[in-house]
């Protein structure tokens, strides 16, 4: 196992393992914070709609299968391929952000709000945090289209996986455990 | 049907299968769906970032993962008990 065996720049598997740690550690505290309120907690997860994050889990994993795409058509010297790939990737970003806003919307309409409950801090700071990296992602998808390149193009559609991996793991805490 | 595709359809299976224990309480299905996330990121990181093809490297990002979605696991055991 060498450094040189990593694909892609080094610098992004620092940035990857960097926000996986802070997102766990947000994950961790949340689950530690239960143990002072475990009825409250689980009352406030149940007015979550799990629905919703199942379908943004599927839009993010297949939006993540187009920057995988893109990059391996880069690579391969297909430009206007890989850019199609990138366009549906970030159109994905676009609607995991659509459905995060329509839920957000929805729970705030029912009079949710940050400061309703430990649990609703946490569940708007991760997932909020969350939705800013899709949306820096969206803009990295866009800027390594405009060339299209091999390395930018990967380095795109690493963050990007970044933001699916992100995801997937902090969805069962947050959504699902209880 | 090429690497990429067959990965994403395990994705997908593997978010149907969540979909379908999440309708269950209780410590094993916690385990079930800890495990579920754990796969789902093994796919994602072999698959998608390509840590399949460099040697040691997918084990390096997954065994660190394991012990913290069981060190969730611990945490939630111990709140349901």
């Amino acid at each position: 196992m060498r450094i040189d065996d990593l694909p892609g720049e080094l610098l992004l598997w620092i940035l990857i393992a960097s926000e996986l740690l802070i997102f766990a550690a947000g994950t961790t505290a949340m689950m530690a914070m239960r143990f002072t309120d475990a009825s409250g907690f689980a009352s406030a997860q149940d007015l979550l709609d799990g629905r919703m994050a199942a379908l943004n889990t599927v839009i993010l994993v297949t939006s993540g299968l187009f920057a995988a795409r893109a990059e391996r058509d880069s690579a391969a010297g297909q430009r206007r391929s890989a850019r199609l790939g990138l366009a549906l990737a970030a159109l994905g970003g676009l609607l995991f952000l659509l459905v995060k806003w329509v839920e957000y919307a929805r729970e705030i309409g029912a009079g949710i709000g940050i400061e309703t409950h430990p649990f609703f801090t946490f569940y708007f700071l991760l997932t909020g945090f969350h939705a800013a990296h899709v949306l820096a992602g969206v803009v990295v998808l866009g800027l390594v289209a405009l060339r299209a390149r091999p390395e930018p193009v990967q380095a795109g559609a690493m963050f990007w996986h970044m933001v699916d991996l992100v995801w997937v793991l902090i969805l069962p805490p947050i959504y699902l455990l209880g | 049907m090429d690497r990429l595709t067959r990965n994403w359809l395990t994705l997908i299976a593997l978010i149907a299968m969540t979909l379908a224990l999440s309708a269950f309480d209780g410590r094993p299905v916690a385990v079930g769906l800890l495990a579920l996330a754990f796969f789902k990121a093994r796919a994602i990181l072999g698959g998608f970032l390509h840590l399949r093809g460099a040697a040691g490297w997918l084990a390096a990002a997954t065994v660190p993962l394991g012990i913290w979605l069981g060190l969730l696991w611990g945490l939630n055991a111990a709140l349901i008990r």
